[in-house]
């Protein structure tokens, strides 16, 4: 492996943490698509540093980018805090106006100049190893991994400052009020993060890259845990794996470094909405499922419950009593033969003690919706854990 | 943190083994578009290494860069690329990393500028797509054949002799495609294709050029466009308008169905080459070939 793999590896890596800590938040507080948003907006301030630089190179170009992209979330929090709209619709409001308002001012007074967002930033991570900083004629590593390198130490900090008041006024703005923590101003202090980083991340990695690593492994994590710094911890394993792993399948493939890491994000995420234990597609199917037997079960006991008259109890007229197809009505069957709340003589079905206690708790829950008389039959069925 | 310093720990072992630097005493040479690709392995032949980095078809003003790319530009010793903008932000890259121990050379840059056509709005702008003079192209085998006997002066002798035999190639393309152009009458000449690659053609031969797009493929041709070029074509009866191999064909589609609209007919005459050569087995894979095949296409559908 070369000096300069390394060195895109570790730059991705970086980002890919950088990226993973404000995303988190951002998909909590529902506004995951603002740094797509960002990563437009900020035309218009590199438009305005050029007129005032008239250098290309300039940090001052990147650093009104940044600002603009303050500025941007400050006028989505302010269009959505009328209420008329939601988050989504302000942000898409916000981004196409400040990015035309960019396109008019280069259309006006900058037609001569190759001037665009890519044109100042550079957002290709293949070549970032070859955009190297010099300090006294030393070589002392590529430009970009100086840059997000910061930009994550800066992140780092602020998130062990301010985790207790990220945290509360994330989950309970009121709460957070009420302790005296403005939720305004973490909101605006997490926002800015999360616009220098897409500035940053932008120049080292790309757009699509930045957007994929805040939103996709912060979106797989929310899907394994409830814990806020599980969640961010397992947001920045899959940001560093997904990296990792599609750096070295874009090698495989002689393909883009970004789309591959993209892709590879992509699919942790696919495989985490499939096999998540809990919320999981194929969990939350199988419970459902479980539910449906379940609710079969119930209406089959309080069948039983109802009726004294053995015809009405006979195996073979359940059938056309409850009217159940016949899979189901084994599965029922057995289902509650294998929890003893049945007995079947002679083809007669009849209620053991616990089948009938179990179906006047279950009565009892329907009509008066406590909770507590149930807590015991929790375990065996999911029907109750809803 | 102790998670990543875990996974780099991990990379860094199942990647140790691999390092494929070629390394056979030879220089190793980067180019970007093909036609750059042809012309320096005409020049090095077997005495050097080179490496393209734009394949057949693909446009070089979208070009993105892949995996490999990196370890063949770590592996530069002399990077030789159009300029004029053609390559994008590559270009800037390639003047970063000319502190290093790489030579990067844009041959476009080292041409006369004021024999190049200005951007009609931009003052220091060119149109980069100077290879359609052969005249220019070769300028750039006397600039390649000059780097690479600087740097490489072992084998100068091989080159002078390579870049002698070349240009008399060129020169016989040259007094060729001249001959076939004569064949069509100076009010036929009107080329009309996807986007501005063939200014630097239609001044050497006399052809009026029409590009759907401007110079930059980037850019997207508008409503008012395609019905302008449309009576543009109806007015001067053109015959066949062209696809290029690097550009989609979907807006000359769309074009051809404008005129037909208005009432009238209009061919596409076939696919040109315009930013990228053919498929390296085909004779269009060469920039001689690509000339030629352009040239028999165009005279071909207009006349």
């Amino acid at each position: 492996m070369s000096s300069a793999q390394l060195e895109i590896q570790l730059i991705a890596c970086i980002v890919a943490v950088a990226c993973a800590i404000p995303g988190t938040f951002l998909v909590l507080r529902k506004m995951a698509m603002i740094s797509d948003a960002i990563s437009h907006s900020i035309l218009p301030g590199i438009v305005v540093g050029f007129f005032i630089t008239q250098d290309l190179n300039s940090p001052l170009l990147i650093l009104l980018a940044a600002l603009t992209g303050i500025i941007t979330v400050v006028l989505v929090e302010y269009i959505q805090k009328t209420g008329l709209v939601k988050e989504d619709t302000a942000i898409g409001l916000v981004f196409p106006a400040l990015f035309s308002i960019g396109v008019i001012l280069i259309a006006k007074n900058a037609n001569d100049v190759h001037l665009d967002v890519d044109a100042v930033l550079l957002g290709e991570l293949a070549f970032a190893p070859f955009d190297r900083l010099f300090i006294n004629g030393t070589d002392v590593g590529p430009k970009s991994l100086w840059v997000v390198g910061t930009i994550l130490l800066i992140t780092i900090t602020l998130l062990i400052l301010f985790f207790k008041e990220l945290k509360i006024s994330t989950f309970d703005k009121g709460l957070a009020a009420s302790l005296g923590l403005s939720p305004a101003i973490i909101h605006y202090g997490l926002m800015s993060v999360a616009s220098v980083t897409t500035v940053g991340a932008f120049d080292a990695v790309g757009a699509i890259l930045v957007v994929a690593l805040m939103i996709a492994p912060a979106a797989a994590a929310y899907l394994l845990t409830t814990d806020l710094k599980k969640m961010l911890a397992l947001a920045i394993s899959f940001g560093i794996f997904s990296a990792i792993l599609g750096y070295w399948v874009a090698h495989w493939l002689d393909a883009s470094i970004a789309g591959s890491i993209t892709t590879v994000l992509g699919f942790v995420f696919l495989m985490v909405y499939l096999f998540a234990p809990l919320k999981g597609i194929i969990a939350v199917m199988y419970r459902e499922k479980q539910q449906r037997t379940e609710v079969s079960l119930l209406t089959f006991l309080l069948h039983l419950k109802n009726h004294d008259e053995v015809e009405e109890r006979h195996v073979n007229h359940l059938n056309e009593h409850i009217n159940w197809q016949k899979v189901r009505a084994k599965t029922v069957l057995d289902l509650a033969l294998k929890n003893n709340m049945i007995l079947i003589e002679n083809n007669v079905v009849s209620l053991t003690k616990k089948g009938n206690d179990f179906t006047s708790k279950a009565i009892d829950y329907i009509i008066t919706n406590e909770d507590a008389q149930i807590e015991d039959m929790k375990d065996d069925f999911f029907l109750f854990r809803g | 943190m102790k998670k990543i310093t875990l996974f780099l720990a991990i990379t860094l072992i199942f990647t140790a083994c691999k390092d494929a630097a070629k390394d056979n005493g030879k220089l190793n040479v980067v180019t970007t578009t093909s036609m750059i690709t042809d012309l320096v392995k005409n020049i090095g032949g077997d005495a050097i290494n080179v490496q393209g980095l734009m394949g057949s078809g693909v446009d070089p003003h979208l070009y993105k860069a892949s995996e490999g790319d990196v370890t063949k530009l770590v592996d530069a010793d002399i990077i030789f690329f159009n300029g004029l903008h053609l390559e994008g932000k590559l270009v800037d890259v390639f003047e970063k990393m000319s502190s290093q121990t790489k030579t990067p050379i844009s041959l476009a840059e080292s041409l006369d500028k004021s024999k190049l056509i200005g951007s009609e709005y931009f003052a220091s702008n060119y149109d980069p797509h100077v290879w359609f003079d052969i005249d220019f192209f070769k300028e750039f085998a006397k600039k390649v054949t000059n780097v690479l006997a600087e740097k490489d002066p072992k084998n100068a002798e091989i080159f002078r002799e390579n870049e002698k035999h070349y240009l008399t190639d060129l020169d016989k393309l040259k007094n060729d495609i001249q001959g076939v152009i004569n064949q069509l009458p100076a009010e036929k000449r009107i080329l009309v294709t996807a986007h501005d690659a063939f200014n630097y053609f239609g001044q050497a031969y006399g052809f009026k050029v029409v590009g759907l797009q401007g110079i930059s493929t980037a850019t997207e041709a508008g409503v008012q466009d395609v019905q302008k070029l449309a009576s543009f074509i109806i007015q001067y009866k053109i015959k066949a308008i062209f696809i290029e191999s690097s550009v989609p064909k979907r807006t000359i589609e769309a074009l051809q169905e404008a005129v037909k609209s208005k009432g009238h007919d209009v061919i596409i005459g076939g696919t040109l080459y315009s930013d990228a050569l053919g498929n390296p087995d085909s004779l269009e894979g060469t920039y001689v070939g690509m000339y030629r095949y352009n040239i028999k296409t165009i005279v071909g559908a207009l006349n």
